[in-house]
């Protein structure tokens, strides 16, 4: 375990390679909920809590589960039941706690057990920290801090997105572009200009 | 019998996923760099929006809410495993292009979007011809966004060579022309429907 | 309501505020907000400049100052640079005639802010390009970098720069193909950070030659000479102050110095400063009012920003340049950067 690995994790995760901005996981949130910071930090924040505890208890299950008795290749799909039993809690917990921000959510936030995002980081981990199913040392740290770090770049990349678009709110937008389809051209610009972290190397 | 066509067209135009709902952008931006992919995709993703609506629909009553989307996730991976598999089987050029898309068509918010959004409120017949609907205009929105993704990108289309002295602009190959041509089509939809100023 | 008569009172001419926040019609819009009780405060408080000429005015002196620059390209690299300028200015003009008609705005080409779109790109291609090149390279700078947000003083990003990496992504080979300088023939050349990037040992170019712009590049970008002489006039006559330009140079100087080669405290920091787009970027590109912060703490983080992402690049990242990369995700952070840097206004707590 190292600080320069923690920090290596850091960096990559919410600049380098953004999960939305330049591996274009969580696109259908990103573009939907980023009108307004407040919501859009209030996702960012159940993004984050939902990426580190799957992060964390998909690799117990790989760990202890999947290896051990060769089922690597349901990898997936029990994955994706763990996210939904988390996105299932968050869920109860949010609706008993601001009914107004359950609503204003809707569809999105049963939909962050399908986020890309999600299950994105989970694969990412158990093939960035097991080697040939074997686990790295530290790989459960590094795994967790990964969950932590793809929230925040998640949250950086809608906390850009939703400054921008509650800016567009005081301008005089053309009406055809109004809304989404400027959210698209900005998200587009936004990834183009990521684009000079290409190619990283430390 | 109109109902269930109107279902049915909805899913279209006036809801279609991908430029109304805004749901499964993720392979969209993926799978649209040419037609091929866009049309295998969307036929997948049809056949599974099927499946998993009319069971979900079947047995909405049954599943407890709070643990309904595990369920669903449960569902809709079983019909991604046999689409999978039948890919597999009768096209494996086409699970060779697609890739880690099949697999990940679990994930893709159109399928788990509208069975919580719909399926688990409506009827059998309705949901089977809104998950059809919807699955159709997925499918058509995949054809028409990699359409002009493959033709300005690469300079060729389904394997036709456009103009020679065309240079294709790679941008297009990437998500962020993606997300540019999505933009446009939308502000396009936009002015066809009168939006003007 | 006092806020707005305090606003009002304090119109005074002050360049270095944002001269193209226009605000359609400033009393309504202000009254509407304010009582929208949706409690966002505009940050561009005084003054507001309601008259288009200044505007204007500004954009044609950036224009006057960069000047300097093209007539150092086109000696430097031959009539094909002229030819790209004149393409590019002359795109810009058009695309935004077209669109402003097809979109029944006020038609405003001659504010300048077109022509300077058109310029800045152009001084943003190596001198070699197909003569589509800058054409397309326009016209996607004007729609997608500025009218698609409703025209100056609305777009959040740099349009030169847009346009730029829109290039840069979908022709590679032609945005990367530099010519020797003062051979006006087709002999190739990578350019200084190009060289470092591939690992190769720099030859024959010196600081001076780096500072005359005697080396390959884009046709505005290479004489540091004529760019400073026009920063100079920008300086004198208020039009951009020090904040964004020198930050940025001092803090991607500071880095490459301290981490530029292997060992710490060792780097070439001089080569760095005057090698690629950095001066043209600073001085010309990330001063730009419409899409850098308002306030002066803001202004400093954005130069900060813009120099840390610039080296990071630079010395790490797969591309032997970052100006465009780095000035464009500082513009996505002004915003937020504003927000969280708002001055008082006057009489409020």
């Amino acid at each position: 375990m190292s600080i320069a690995q923690f920090l290596t994790i850091f960096i990559s995760a919410v600049f380098i390679y953004n999960v939305i901005l330049s591996r274009f996981l969580g696109l259908c949130s990103f573009v939907a909920i980023s009108r307004e910071t407040k919501p859009a930090m209030a996702m960012s924040l159940a993004v984050m809590f939902v990426t580190t505890m799957s992060s964390i208890i998909t690799w117990f299950i790989y760990r202890f589960l999947l290896v051990p008795f060769g089922l690597t290749y349901l990898r997936t799909i029990s994955f994706i039941l763990v996210i939904a039993t988390f996105v299932q809690l968050v869920e109860m917990v949010i609706r008993k706690t601001s009914p107004a921000l359950y609503r204003f959510f809707g569809i999105y936030l049963p939909l962050i057990t399908v986020n890309c995002a999600v299950l994105g980081v989970a694969v990412l981990n158990s093939d960035m920290f097991f080697i040939n199913g074997k686990a790295v040392p530290g790989s459960f740290y590094y795994s967790a801090f990964q969950g932590v770090c793809v929230g925040l770049g998640y949250a950086l990349a809608m906390l850009l997105m939703s400054g921008i678009r509650e800016r567009l709110d005081f301008c005089d937008v053309p009406k055809t572009v109004k809304d989404f389809p400027l959210a698209f051209i900005i998200a587009s610009i936004m990834s183009l200009s990521f684009l000079g972290f290409n190619g990283f190397r430390f | 019998m109109k109902k269930y066509f109107s279902e049915f067209l909805k899913g279209i135009i006036k809801e279609n996923p991908t430029f109304v709902l805004v749901l499964g952008l993720c392979p969209t931006l993926a799978v649209s760099t040419s037609v091929t992919n866009g049309v295998g995709m969307g036929i997948a993703a049809t056949f599974v929006l099927l499946g998993s609506n009319m069971i979900v629909a079947m047995i909405k009553n049954i599943v407890p809410d709070r643990i309904r989307i595990p369920c669903f996730i449960v569902v809709i991976a079983t019909f991604v495993t046999i689409a999978e598999m039948t890919m597999k089987a009768y096209s494996p050029a086409l699970d060779r292009a697609l890739g880690i898309y099949v697999p990940l068509i679990v994930v893709n918010c159109i399928v788990l979007g509208r069975a919580e959004a719909y399926a688990q409120k409506q009827t059998v017949l309705n949901s089977l011809f809104d998950g059809l609907g919807m699955g159709v205009g997925f499918t058509l929105a995949l054809i028409l966004i990699s359409a002009i993704r493959e033709a300005l990108g690469t300079g060729k289309i389904l394997g036709f060579t456009l103009a020679h002295k065309f240079e294709p602009a790679f941008v297009l190959g990437m998500p962020s022309g993606a997300l540019l041509v999505i933009g446009l089509l939308l502000g396009f939809f936009n002015v066809l429907k009168g939006k003007r100023e | 309501m006092s806020r707005k008569m305090n606003n009002q009172e304090e119109f005074r001419r002050d360049a270095e505020v944002s001269a193209c926040r226009l605000i359609r019609h400033p009393e309504e819009t202000q009254e509407q907000k304010l009582h929208s009780g949706k409690n966002k405060l505009i940050v561009n408080i005084s003054p507001h400049l309601h008259k288009d000429e200044s505007v204007s005015k500004i954009m044609w002196m950036v224009v006057i100052s960069l000047i300097p620059a093209g007539i150092a390209g086109v000696i430097i690299f031959g009539l094909e640079a002229l030819q790209v300028i004149l393409l590019g200015v002359v795109s810009a003009l058009v695309a935004e005639c077209v669109i402003q008609l097809l979109t029944k705005r006020r038609i405003t080409v001659l504010d300048g802010s077109a022509f300077l779109t058109g310029l800045l790109l152009a001084y943003n291609l190596p001198p070699k390009v197909p003569f589509w090149l800058p054409i397309v390279g326009s016209f996607f700078a004007v729609a997608i970098g500025k009218q698609v947000f409703g025209g100056l003083g609305q777009n959040i990003f740099n349009p030169a720069l847009v346009g730029r990496v829109f290039l840069m992504a979908s022709w590679p080979k032609h945005m990367t193909a530099f010519t020797k300088p003062l051979t006006y023939d087709a002999v190739t050349s990578a350019t200084p950070l190009a060289v470092l990037k591939e690992g190769r040992v720099l030859e024959h170019v010196s600081n001076w030659n780096l500072f005359w712009g005697i080396r390959g590049g884009c046709i505005g970008e290479v004489c540091i000479f004529a760019l400073i002489l026009g920063a100079l006039l920008l300086f004198i006559r208020g039009y951009i102050s020090w904040h964004i330009p020198i930050t940025y140079t001092v803090v991607v100087g500071l880095f490459t110095y301290i981490f530029g080669t292997k060992g710490l405290f060792s780097g070439d920091w001089l080569f760095h400063i005057l090698s690629g787009g950095l001066i043209l970027g600073a001085f010309f590109m990330a001063t730009d009012y419409v899409t850098s912060p308002l306030t002066r703490k803001g202004q400093i983080i954005f130069g900060v920003g813009c120099g840390l992402i610039t080296a990071i690049i630079r010395l790490w990242g797969g591309y032997p340049e970052g100006v465009s990369y780095a000035i464009l995700m500082m513009n996505a952070a002004t915003p937020i950067i504003d927000r969280y840097t708002k001055s008082r206004i006057y009489g409020t707590r």
